[in-house]
């Protein structure tokens, strides 16, 4: 129930856009966003060897954002979230997945909210949240279609 | 993020029983009396007060009772208590667009 799940193609192989997701996110991550992973901005993202995703304020602080807990390239990424504001136990889980799409890549971001969700109560009952984030997600999946047409071809 | 997760938790954690979701439905319709809850629900008396706890613990739904007798409870939704939770997602749902639609023109770019 509380999960969002975001995606979308990029014209490059699995092992590809996995390589950069992890190796260049301090180069494609947007730190002037809606919103902030700390009071202080976003810093510079970056994954630790294979252990946790970091980012580096200006004042040279590094703020753990999470954990890796799955390294699978061209296939899987995830990695616990929190961000500054979240209390010390607790914490979100994101999972990225690589999927081939043709000669293109399908990039699937799930970002699972608190757990106290078991996950055979998900999508019951009518339960109005569920539609509500179903308009959402339409609503993203459009403007992302939007963002691809909107990129000169390749 | 502007979502106070000590709510998105608490609400969670209350939304996580399928009885208690369909309390809060039954309330997205109309206050109802307790009563009135647990024969919707069909759960005894003890078993519903107990949800209605939790709930009204976690904030999501008041009690309140009418002015010509103090003994009977009427249930109402809260204003406003999912609005945390719906903004957690919808704002995790912008991140991710706007930061996936970023990776995209990245990796496009470098391809060229």
């Amino acid at each position: 129930m509380s999960a969002v799940i975001v995606s979308l193609r990029v014209k490059a192989t699995p092992d590809e856009a996995f390589e950069v997701f992890t190796q260049e996110i301090a180069a494609w991550w947007r730190p002037k966003g809606l919103f902030q992973i700390t009071p202080r901005g976003d810093g510079v993202l970056s994954f630790e060897g294979q252990q946790r995703l970091i980012t580096t304020l200006p004042n040279g602080k590094v703020f753990e954002i999470g954990k890796v807990t799955a390294w699978a390239p061209g296939e899987r990424l995830s990695f616990t979230w929190r961000q500054a504001t979240f209390r010390p136990e607790q914490q979100t889980d994101v999972t990225v997945r690589f999927e081939p799409v043709g000669d293109e890549t399908r990039v699937t971001v799930e970002h699972r909210g608190w757990d106290a969700i078991p996950q055979a109560h998900v999508a019951r009952h009518g339960f109005p949240l569920m539609v509500f984030q179903q308009r959402q997600a339409e609503h993203w999946r459009t403007l992302l279609a939007r963002f691809g047409e909107r990129l000169p071809a390749v | 993020m502007s979502a106070k997760p000590r709510t998105v938790d608490t609400t969670l954690a209350a939304l996580a029983d399928p009885a208690r979701r369909r309390v809060v439905e039954l309330l997205g319709e109309r206050p109802r009396r307790a009563g009135e809850l647990a024969d919707a629900l069909r759960l005894p008396a003890p078993a519903m007060s107990r949800h209605l706890r939790a709930l009204k613990q976690s904030g999501l739904v008041e009690e309140t009772h009418p002015e010509f007798d103090a003994r009977v409870r009427i249930y109402t939704l809260k204003a406003g208590a999912m609005s945390d939770l719906k903004t957690w997602l919808a704002e995790t749902e912008r991140l991710w667009a706007q930061q996936l639609g970023a990776f995209k023109a990245h990796i496009e770019k470098k391809r060229k």
